[in-house]
């Protein structure tokens, strides 16, 4: 993999150990915020906290990259890689289970 | 008239009743009532984690767990510029790279 497309993934990674620290936390700002039994100033506090979590920690930031290559589109979520390394190790024979299609 | 009345009760009892079956029914499955249809927070809670799931994608690189890896890597790397010193292509000195050498002739 090239430097720049590894770094990417490292990125990723990193992104992903983040939203998966603050998930608990991000669920419980989010529930208080909608709560509206709560007192108006409590809810905003919790807006605010909330808006103060680390842009990172946020699963819409994460993205499903190719495992091998880091190509961002085409990725199967199953196999976690992209179309093309899924091709080639699976016209390989490498892919256990996995045969091509003829009939 | 008295048939009406009785209808009136009949309707009370079924509400009634159909209460009692709801309210039992989300105790026994742990549901949350919500009849107002209000939003609330327990939409939010009651959803699952999935973080662990998704911190999970990247599988761990054997090959930087260990350290002789590393070390051999490191020792290519070494030898690597050594050989490149030794024809001359290393770092330049401090003054002597190409930006430097402009920027002093400019001066």
């Amino acid at each position: 993999m090239e430097v720049r497309k590894e770094n990417r993934n490292i990125r990723d990674n990193h992104r992903r150990l983040l939203a998966e620290k603050f998930e608990l936390k991000r669920n419980l700002y989010k529930a208080l915020v909608r709560d509206p039994t709560l007192p108006q100033e409590m809810r905003e506090l919790h807006a605010y906290k909330l808006a103060k979590l680390p842009r990172n920690s946020s699963f819409t930031r994460v993205r499903n990259r190719c495992v091998f290559t880091g190509r961002p589109r085409g990725v199967y979520q199953l196999f976690r890689m992209s179309r093309l390394v899924f091709r080639s190790l699976a016209s390989q024979g490498l892919l256990e289970g996995i045969r091509k299609a003829s009939w | 008239m008295s048939g009406g009345g009785g209808g009136r009760l009949k309707q009370l009892l079924a509400v009634a009743v159909t209460k009692g079956v709801e309210e039992a029914r989300a105790r026994i499955f742990g549901h949350v009532l919500n009849p107002t249809g209000l939003r609330s927070p327990h939409k939010i809670l009651r959803k699952k984690l999935f973080g662990e799931k998704v911190a999970q994608w990247y599988p761990h690189d054997i090959t930087k767990d260990d350290p002789l890896n590393i070390d051999r890597r490191e020792e290519k790397r070494l030898s690597k510029l050594e050989i490149l010193k030794r024809r001359g292509k290393g770092p330049p000195k401090k003054g002597q790279g190409k930006g430097a050498v402009k920027r002093n002739k400019g001066k």
